[in-house]
């Protein structure tokens, strides 16, 4: 493969054209229920149905001695529940998913923890892929003994992430630009040890409420059934939660003398790692957009990119480089990073420490902007042209507080971005002097 | 808990599902001939207005030979280095201006290329495709660039990753004559001794409309593609092909085994099995498609065997994974690999394995874990057709092994006709040790020297 795509986490939105070819599909608000939001996209053209809920449970509210709380409480959720008629072993849920051609799934990101569930849209294996969820999301039993097994994997895969040089380096990457917000802290083999079954309901109480949830859906199913799913989904569920303490500000990366904000990291590796970056923005701030554009330009925009022309078209220095926002609800960063030959880390530092502050300093060119335009403007259709694509537009528009329109308007955004814009944004947002540098595994240093 | 004959009510139904999709695609689907040789598939799918453009060329690292290995992927990488009427660099700007997505890969049996364009943009895509079919003009300068890059690729993926590396030197145990041998991405001996005249002898010798399949699928209208890809790629002549030296593998006569030491903190196992592919011509061979589902009993879903036995009950290993292809060009392999538990030997493993297979070879498999696991693979083929590209995919891949795409329905249907009894039969006759390679990695301690400190 000529280059590995980095997870570009930006959740962009937009004109929902599935179902009927050239059509603009609306997102359409379901009843609330519980407390919690719904949304829809209707899909006929398969037999089948994707449903999100978005949870406002991710790491961020780990306890700071027991990180790793969140992902395992999501995460043990389908070992052991209680249904309607009964406990069901994680055996017995693990079958009946696969007799009904179902798939649950379930991740923790750094806000959200995501419960997601393909099935079918036939009603009968429908209903149950929704009640088994239901019981999951509802009514997870903590099993001490499945707990401590898969504390104790957990724990392996930990040690053995500690040997690679690319966690190695985002853990210490992150613990750098996160400061005194929760997400600096990661789990550890000591945090992951802490935490116990009682800690796991007690997170799933405190969290798990419909005021937190959001559920999104797509595919073929109409608004009543639709709202039918939703009803099942929650209905177990408790609607509102006690206030939960408020989490710290995630503060702006602040100026500091390049050896404060410099760290190498010593590590066997035939590759060095290197990673840049500070806090940004949140999806909802209005330079998202350009933001966005301007950073498609300077190392977004895969092979046309500035810091692909520089470090790897020009010098041959790194198979990847990239640049990229991460904007959240709240706050968000924004990261840089490659991989070179251990010797010449300090080269291809350089050049990508010089292509950002001369990005900063003067902006794109007329012709940078108008290429990365034409490129988010055209390739616009293929951001939404599955239903999982689409699902996770609509869970991000409704996740991010971001208007329904949002998906009308979104190539307009983009057209109407201009050059002072992006530089000013860059200017107002990103500053050399605040950037945090880890650089994992080089040599002669 | 669902009843049994609920369950059979189920599959009778996802069957009558099935069976109107397959008619849905196969009506839409379209197959035309070059009188140039290249093989044109185009599948209509009206639900979103993209399409997604690939170019299959039948070379890939199998079609290499010793010194030059890595060079099928090398030439991926040059591809994008120029024709006479496109620079260096443009390519990718032209196809990016339009809005698309583009990429490319090589294995073993191909090496692909493909863009992704909302659909008025597909000429452009073609065109760009089929200039550098016959025009592609690299100089030397862009070669040891990119020969750099291509190098920093295989650090970032081999060499510094455990698993890689004991999959290298599985493969290479497992076969002895065989080209399956190589890793896809070359040795980097071979890549520091590569020359731009091996990357142009390369295309020069493979990059031919007769030895290409292009395929489109999305918001498009056959008839039409069908005259754009006429009028660009029809104008690239066929050439005649090198001789392709059958270079069967010897049989196995007896275990073998290889240990790698690497940085990491758990051992990690694999045992691999020579077996049967399936072959084109015989589709109603059985022994193929019990493999398939012999995969998924052991590894299929979470209470899969494998899962449920080795990781929750017994808790020694970590994680296991099985895998077998039924379809490629080369020899190939049934795969067991797994992650020590903390605290559990290799042996130990090793062990667990051979239990759950020896059981499962003198007990068989129930009907209900037959079932389903079939009706994950009826689900799946719905899917499957969220996603343009995957179709694409599937094509692609399926014609380069030598099979159409109109067998891919009737391989599936097959599957759905294995009984209990033939999975145990080859589980039997191939999970043997005359025909089993063992890798094993063996964790070594990073080379710590020091603390993290500031410049």
């Amino acid at each position: 493969m000529r280059f590995t795509y980095q997870l570009i986490s930006t959740c962009l939105l937009t004109l929902v054209y599935i179902g009927n070819a050239n059509a603009i599909l609306p997102i359409e608000k379901l009843d609330g229920y519980k407390g919690a939001k719904a949304y829809l996209v209707q899909t006929k053209a398969l037999p089948m149905v994707d449903i999100e809920v978005s949870i406002d449970a991710g790491d961020r509210y780990d306890p700071p001695n027991k990180s790793g709380l969140a992902d395992m409480t999501a995460g043990l959720m389908n070992y052991g529940a209680r249904g309607e008629k009964g406990i069901l072993s994680e055996a017995q849920i693990a079958d009946e998913i696969a007799d009904l051609g179902a798939n649950i799934g379930l991740s923790v990101g750094g806000e959200r923890a995501i419960l997601r569930i393909r099935s079918l849209s036939r009603k009968d294996l429908r209903d149950r892929a929704v009640q088994l969820a239901a019981a999951m999301l509802s009514s997870p039993t903590y099993d001490p003994k499945i707990v401590e097994r898969e504390k104790q994997r957990t724990i392996t895969s930990l040690q053995e992430a500690e040997t690679k040089p690319e966690f190695v380096l985002e853990r210490r990457f992150k613990k750098s630009v996160y400061g005194n917000y929760p997400l600096a802290n990661a789990p550890t083999t000591k945090s992951i040890a802490a935490v116990t079954p009682a800690d796991l309901t007690q997170f799933h109480k405190q969290f798990y409420r419909g005021d937190r949830m959001i559920v999104s859906i797509v595919g073929d199913v109409d608004r009543s059934q639709a709202n039918e799913i939703v009803q099942s989904l929650l209905k177990q569920i408790p609607s509102n939660s006690q206030p939960i303490p408020k989490l710290p500000e995630l503060e702006r990366s602040p100026i500091e003398p390049l050896a404060q904000r410099e760290i190498f990291i010593p590590f066997d590796s035939q590759q060095a790692h290197i990673a840049m970056g500070m806090t940004a923005v949140a999806r909802s701030n209005p330079d998202y957009f350009p933001l966005l554009v301007g950073n498609y330009i300077l190392g977004g925009g895969g092979f046309v990119s500035r810091l692909m022309s520089e470090v790897r078209e020009k010098r041959g220095l790194a198979y990847s480089v990239f640049s990229y926002f991460a904007p959240g609800k709240e706050n968000g960063i924004f990261q840089a990073g490659l991989q070179t030959k251990s010797d010449q880390a300090s080269l291809a530092l350089d050049v990508m420490s010089s292509t950002i502050a001369q990005f900063i300093a003067d902006g794109p060119l007329p012709s940078e902007l108008e290429a990365a335009k034409a490129n988010l403007i055209n390739g616009y259709p293929l951001r939404i042209d599955n239903n999982r694509k689409l699902l996770d537009n609509v869970s991000s528009i409704a996740w991010n507080d971001l208007p329904l329109d949002t998906m009308d308007v979104w190539t307009k955004k983009v057209e109407a971005v201009t050059l002072e814009q992006v530089r000013a944004a860059f200017q107002k947002y990103l500053a050399m002097d605040r950037m945090k540098i880890v650089v994992l595994g080089a040599k002669n240093k | 808990m669902l009843s049994n004959l609920l369950r059979i009510f189920f599959l009778f139904l996802l069957f009558a599902q099935f069976n109107w999709a397959i008619s849905a695609e196969s009506s839409d689907t379209h197959q035309y001939q070059l009188s140039n040789g290249l093989k044109l598939i185009v599948r209509e799918d009206h639900r979103a207005p993209t399409v997604a453009h690939m170019v299959w060329y039948r070379a890939g690292s199998m079609d290499e030979v010793n010194g030059k290995t890595g060079v099928a992927h090398v030439l991926e990488h040059m591809m994008f280095k120029g024709t006479d009427k496109v620079k260096a660099g443009e390519f990718s700007r032209l196809v990016a201006a339009v809005g698309g997505r583009e990429n490319a890969f090589t294995s073993r049996d191909y090496t692909a290329y493909f863009q992704q364009v909302e659909k008025s943009k597909l000429e452009d895509v073609i065109k760009l495709e089929a200039d550098r079919m016959s025009n592609l003009n690299f100089d030397n300068a862009e070669f040891l660039k990119e020969i750099q890059v291509i190098m920093e690729e295989r650090r970032l993926r081999t060499e510094d990753n455990p698993s890689s590396l004991l999959n290298e030197s599985l493969m290479a145990t497992a076969y002895m004559s065989s080209p399956y041998r190589h890793p896809v991405i070359g040795w980097m001996n071979d890549l520091q001794n590569m020359k731009a005249s091996d990357a142009r002898d390369w295309y020069r010798s493979w990059y031919a409309p007769n030895n290409a399949t292009v395929v489109i699928t999305g918001d498009v209208d056959a008839k039409k593609v069908l005259g754009l890809v006429e009028k660009y790629y029809g104008a690239a002549t066929a050439h005649e092909l090198p001789v392709r030296k059958p270079q069967i593998e010897p049989p196995q006569k007896g275990m073998k085994r290889v240990q790698v030491k690497a940085p990491a903190d758990s051992a990690q196992l694999a045992m691999a099995w020579k077996a049967p592919r399936l072959e084109p011509g015989k589709l109603d061979d059985p022994e193929p498609y019990a493999l398939e589902l012999l995969t998924a009993v052991l590894d299929g879903y979470d209470n899969a065997r494998l899962n449920r036995t080795l990781v929750k009950q017994e808790k020694v290993v970590n994680d296991v994974g099985v895998g077998y292809d039924m379809i490629s060009r080369g020899p190939e392999l049934f795969l067991i690999s797994a992650t020590m538990a903390k605290g559990k030997t290799v042996d130990q493993a090793q062990a667990s394995i051979r239990k759950a297979l020896d059981d499962l070879k003198q007990k068989g498999i129930l009907e209900s874990e037959l079932k389903r696991i079939k009706v994950r693979i009826l689900s799946e083929q719905i899917y499957k057709r969220d996603s343009i590209f995957g179709q694409a995919m599937e094509i692609g891949s399926t014609e380069m092994a030598g099979f159409s795409w109109k067998d891919i329905d009737y391989m599936l249907e097959k599957m759905q006709t294995i009984t209990p009894d033939q999975v145990q039969a080859v589980a039997k006759k191939y999970l043997v040790d005359e025909g089993l390679t063992i890798a094993v990695l063996d964790p070594q301690a990073r080379q710590a020297n020091g603390m993290e400190g500031k410049k």
